[in-house]
């Protein structure tokens, strides 16, 4: 049964101004997680779980309240094959262009960088699980919900790719490199939806970058208050 | 386009409520891990000669705080606070007349510095260790000649 306030509340809150502070809240747990909770790792690890657990929580509810299924979120197979062809080109590209990066820097090229301890492939499928989680975030929310608020095309892609970047920050090199990466994913997402294929590309291509790409620039991939320690 | 159900509005404030919360006990939490407030004290004195001041802590009154001691960021020295300071336990800041602090100003450049003593907390079975500013930084001023020591 719904109330009168109920429907006062839904008038005043159009489609897009709900999916804008779905957003903003998914945006807000991440950099709690980075910036507030990483200060107290010292004090208890757990403090960062709490909004993380929260995020994917409310995730959820919000596909189940739109009525996502796991299909139109990109957790499926028959696009596979199509994402990763719509994938393959800046691949490459930025995968020449990383080489040539790491060959002019001095820095060098080396494969085994990523991960002393574990062997290669062991470490791409923890990247690709990783790639998962957060291509789920990115794409299948975040981009799903801009799309809401600006429609399918250039300027979603953007903002999509800008929180992407931000999100890295104050790792400016990281957050260049992602806002790239962002741009390629997005665009793959919006005509090809599919999170197997992104996660794949973002473990391949984190694996090309911190092969490649000075360790000083990367500053071992921290991120938020994390960066500082 | 479908409205928004209320219940996805109910469940952003719930969520902005539970991480509202979760910020102001991280903060409280952080406070307590990092801060003493116990800590009473106050930095008296500073010329080119020595540093001195005195600092309590009130939850454990007979207890000697140690201070370290920094002239413009460049850390000095260290020690327990526990030279004579009978004013400080005529206050009633105190439960003896040893809390009181003095260090020998080093050789320094002539012109303007400053001077900031800090109590050291240690937190976490003193794994954690923090300063906290004894009163305000001080300014001197070394005259010129004085700094062949």
């Amino acid at each position: 049964m719904m109330h009168d306030q109920d429907i006062g509340f839904q008038r005043s809150l159009s489609v897009p101004a709900l999916a804008s502070w779905e957003i903003l809240s998914v945006v807000t747990s991440v950099l709690i997680a980075e910036w507030i909770a990483a200060a107290t790792v010292g004090i208890n690890k757990l403090v960062i779980a709490i909004p993380v657990t929260l995020a994917f929580v409310f995730m959820i509810l919000s596909h189940r309240e739109h009525r996502e299924s796991l299909k139109d979120l990109g957790f499926r197979l028959d696009n596979f094959v199509a994402a990763m062809l719509m994938l393959l080109p800046p691949m490459v590209v930025s995968t020449l262009v990383f080489l040539v990066v790491g060959g002019l820097s001095g820095s060098g090229i080396h494969p085994l960088r990523w991960s002393i301890s574990r062997p290669l492939v062991v470490q791409l499928s923890l990247g690709a699980l990783w790639g998962l989680t957060q291509q789920y975030v990115l794409q299948a929310f975040i981009n799903r919900r801009t799309m809401l608020v600006v429609g399918r095309g250039w300027v979603s892609i953007l903002i999509v790719a800008a929180i992407f970047a931000g999100l890295h920050l104050p790792n400016v090199w990281l957050a260049v490199i992602t806002f790239a990466g962002g741009v390629i994913w997005a665009t793959v997402y919006q005509r090809t939806p599919n999170l197997f294929a992104l996660a794949v590309s973002h473990s391949l291509m984190t694996w090309v970058v911190i092969s490649t790409a000075p360790p000083s620039a990367l500053h071992h991939l921290r991120i938020g208050f994390s960066y500082f320690g | 386009m479908q409205q928004p159900s209320s219940r996805l509005i109910h469940l952003l404030l719930a969520k902005s409520i539970l991480e509202a919360l979760l910020i102001t006990a991280v903060a409280v939490a952080f406070y307590f891990a990092t801060t003493n407030p116990y800590v009473r004290g106050w930095l008296d004195r500073v010329d080119g000669q020595s540093v001195s001041g005195w600092v309590v802590d009130e939850s454990n009154a007979s207890a000697r705080v140690e201070v370290q001691l920094f002239i413009d960021g460049m850390f000095v020295g260290d020690k327990p606070a526990a030279d004579f300071r009978p004013d400080v336990h005529a206050a009633n800041r105190a439960d003896d007349d040893w809390h009181g602090f003095v260090f020998n100003t080093p050789s320094l450049q002539a012109g303007e510095h400053e001077a900031c003593a800090y109590a050291v907390h240690a937190a976490r079975g003193g794994r954690r260790q923090t300063l906290q500013l004894i009163g305000k930084p001080l300014r001197f001023r070394v005259p010129a000649g004085t700094n062949d020591r």
